[in-house]
C-alpha cells in the first residue's frame, strides 16, 4: 500500500498475503503457511515449520541407544511403532543380529495395527475439514479400540514404545491376540460405512476429484512417499520392494491410483485399511512360537527366571540396565514403509553406548515442499482439502 | 542390480571422480569430493542403467569428536524406483569452507533437506534458491547440530560427556 497525494491508500497489486496457521485446526498441527492470494486463488504458498521444534536429533546424541526409542514415538506420534521398528531395524543392522520369526510377526501386528488407526485419524479428520463430520465420528470409534489393543499389550495407548531392540518388550497373551482376531473379523464391514458415506457421495466427489493433481513424474522428483507417491500411479511400496521384519511372508496388493488427485490419495488410503487388516489376519493365522527376543544377553535382558539361578545372567542384566548395548562402529540407513511414506534412520556409532548422529527421514518433512507446490493455482477453499490428503504430522516434521 | 554391480559399474564409468567406493552391510557406497558431487549426481540420475529418479534423503554428519579429517559430511540416499535399488553418496566438507554445490535443480525434493543442512549444520549450499532458516527461528545464532553446540546451557545432573560440555558452557556465547 503507499498513500497516494490525496492521502489515499492505493493498492499497488492486485494480490493479497493471508497468513494460515499456526492455530488453524485444519493445518493437522502447528503448520504455518503464508498464501498470496490473487483473489479466491492461490498465487503461492510459503510454508514455515518449526513451532514443534523439540531437538529430539540432538537429544538422542546424549541418550544411550535404549533411551532412544521412546522419544521416537514422539516423532510421528500417530504411528509410534512404525517408528520403533525403523530404529530397532536400524541399530540391529549395525550389530548384525536378527530377531526370531515371532518378534518379527508381533512387529508386523503391532505396525500395521498402527497403520490403520494412523489412517483412521487422517481419515476422520481430512473428512472433518472437508465438511463431513460423521466420518470423524466413526473413525474414532474404531481407532479407540485399536488403542485398547495398544493398552493391554504395552501398558499405554498410544507411545507403546512395545518394539525393543532384538525384539519386542513382552510377548503376547492368547487373550490379546484374540482380541486382535475380533478386531480384524469387525473392521472391515466399518470400512464399508466410511466407502458408503464418501466414495460415491457428490458433494465428497466435488471437493476432491482433479484437485491439488501431482504427476507421475513430479511426485517422484519432488521425493513425496507413500500413499501421495501411489496415488501418482508409481507402484513403490517398500514393504514389497525392499522387504523388512517378514513382510515377504505376506500376501497383499499394493493400491496404486491413476490422477494423483485428493481422491485418488483417498482411495489408495481406504484401499490400504483393508490391505493392513489382511496382513493381520494372515499374521494372527501363522504366528509362529518360539522367543519373543534374541537370545544375546548382549542385546536384550535375561529371561528373570534365569536371574535367580545364574549369576552370568546377574552380570548381564545389570551390564545391560547401567551400560546399555554397544554398537559397532560404523553408520547405515534403513528404510521402512511407514503410513506416511518412506520413515528411515541414519544412524553414525562411534562404537560407543550412545549414537554420535541420528537422523530421522520423515515422509511428512519431505512432502511439505512439494504439497505447497500443489497449492499454487487452486482456490483458498482446496487448501485444506491438501494439507489433509497429504497427511503431516508435526511432530516428524520439526522433530 | 546388486549393491556390488552398482560399485563396479560406477567406478569403471567415473572412477577418476569418486575418492572411493565400498559395500558397507549391504549398500552400496560412494565417497565423493565437495566440487565433484553435481557431476556424479547427475550422472547417477541420467545414466540409463543406474537411473537414480528419487532422492530419499540428505543427512548432515559432524565428526569432531572422531577427530577426523574431513570435519563434516553430508551423506545423499538415492533410490531408482524403475530398477529398484539405491546408493548412498557420502560427500568430506572442510571445517573452514563447509561449502557444497546444491542438487535440488536434479531434485526438487533436495530444497527442504539442503536448507535444514544450512540451518543445523552452517553449510553453505551454492546456488540453493532460498537458503534460511527452516526450523530454527530467524535470528538463532549457532547451528544446533554441531557437536560443539552444548545441548543444553544449564548444568545437567548426568552426562556422558560431562567435563567436555561443561567446557563448552563456558566459552558458549549467548544463543539469542
Amino acid at each position: 500500500m503507499t498513500v497516494t497525494d490525496q492521502g489515499l491508500l492505493e493498492r499497488e497489486k492486485d494480490s493479497m498475503t493471508l497468513n494460515m496457521g499456526p492455530q488453524h485446526p485444519s493445518t493437522h498441527g502447528v503448520f504455518r503457511v503464508v498464501l498470496e492470494m490473487d483473489g479466491e486463488l492461490v498465487d503461492s504458498a510459503e510454508p514455515h515449520i518449526g513451532f514443534l521444534h523439540t531437538g529430539i536429533e540432538k537429544t538422542a546424541e546424549a541418550k544411550r541407544y535404549v533411551h532412544v526409542i521412546p522419544m521416537t514415538d514422539r516423532l510421528d506420534y500417530l504411528s509410534p511403532p512404525g517408528n520403533n521398528l525403523a530404529f530397532c531395524l536400524t541399530v540391529e543392522k549395525l550389530l548384525q543380529t536378527d530377531v526370531p520369526e515371532r518378534a518379527k510377526f508381533l512387529r508386523v501386528i503391532m505396525c500395521e495395527l498402527a497403520r490403520m488407526a494412523s489412517h483412521l485419524v487422517w481419515l476422520a479428520t481430512h473428512a472433518l475439514d472437508i465438511g463431513a463430520m460423521t466420518v470423524f465420528l466413526y473413525c474414532w470409534r474404531e481407532r479407540e479400540m485399536i488403542l485398547d489393543l495398544n493398552e493391554e499389550i504395552s501398558g499405554v495407548r498410544m507411545m507403546t514404545s512395545y518394539i525393543r531392540l532384538g525384539g519386542v518388550v513382552k510377548d503376547s497373551t492368547p487373550g490379546w491376540l484374540q482380541s486382535v482376531r475380533n478386531f480384524v473379523e469387525y473392521f472391515p464391514a466399518k470400512i464399508d460405512e466410511y466407502e458408503r458415506l464418501l466414495t460415491r457421495n457428490p458433494i465428497w466427489l466435488d471437493r476432491t476429484q482433479n484437485i491439488g493433481v501431482m504427476s507421475r513424474e513430479e511426485a517422484i522428483n519432488w521425493s513425496m512417499s507413500g500413499p501421495v507417491l501411489r496415488a501418482s500411479g508409481v507402484n513403490w511400496d517398500l514393504r514389497k520392494q525392499r522387504p523388512y521384519s517378514g513382510y515377504e511372508n505376506f500376501e497383499f496388493e499394493v493400491p496404486t491410483g491413476k490422477n494423483g488427485d485428493i481422491y485418488d490419495r483417498y482411495l489408495v488410503r481406504v484401499a490400504e485399511l483393508r490391505q493392513s487388516r489382511e496382513i493381520v489376519r494372515q499374521a494372527l493365522k501363522n504366528l509362529p512360537a518360539g522367543p519373543y527376543k534374541v537370545d544375546d544377553n548382549k542385546i536384550s535382558l535375561p529371561n528373570r527366571k534365569t536371574l535367580k539361578s545364574s549369576m552370568e545372567a546377574l552380570i548381564h542384566h545389570f551390564k545391560l540396565v547401567s551400560e546399555g548395548v554397544s554398537v559397532p562402529k560404523g553408520e547405515t540407513y534403513v528404510p521402512i514403509e511407514g503410513p506416511r511414506g518412506e520413515v528411515g534412520f541414519y544412524i553414525v556409532s562411534d562404537g560407543s553406548n550412545v549414537p554420535s548422529r541420528v537422523k530421522l527421514r520423515a515422509p511428512s518433512f519431505m512432502a511439505i515442499p512439494g504439497m505447497c507446490k500443489m497449492m499454487e493455482g487452486c482456490f483458498i477453499a482446496d487448501v485444506v482439502g491438501i494439507i489433509g490428503s497429504i497427511d503431516i504430522v508435526m511432530g516428524e516434521v520439526d522433530r | 542390480m546388486t549393491s556390488e554391480e552398482i560399485v563396479e559399474k560406477i567406478k569403471t564409468d567415473q572412477g577418476k571422480a569418486i575418492n572411493s567406493s565400498e559395500v558397507n552391510l549391504g549398500d552400496s557406497v560412494i565417497f565423493v569430493g565437495a566440487e565433484r558431487i553435481h557431476d556424479i549426481a547427475e550422472y547417477l540420475k541420467n545414466d540409463p542403467d543406474l537411473d537414480f529418479d528419487y532422492l530419499s534423503n540428505i543427512t548432515g554428519t559432524d565428526y569432531l569428536n572422531e577427530e577426523r579429517e574431513p570435519r563434516f559430511e553430508v551423506v545423499y540416499e538415492l533410490h531408482s524406483i524403475e530398477k529398484n535399488h539405491s546408493i548412498r553418496i557420502r560427500v568430506g566438507l572442510d571445517e573452514e569452507d563447509p561449502t557444497i554445490p546444491t542438487v535440488s535443480d536434479l531434485w526438487k525434493g533436495a530444497l527442504y533437506p539442503e536448507r535444514e543442512l544450512f540451518d543445523m549444520f552452517g553449510f553453505n549450499i551454492k546456488g540453493h534458491s532460498n537458503l534460511s532458516r527452516l526450523i530454527m527461528p530467524e535470528e538463532w545464532e549457532g547451528n544446533p547440530l554441531r557437536k560443539d553446540y552444548p545441548l543444553t546451557i544449564e548444568d545437567v545432573t548426568f552426562s556422558h560427556n560431562r567435563e567436555f560440555k561443561q567446557d563448552l558452557v563456558k566459552s558458549k556465547p549467548r544463543t539469542r
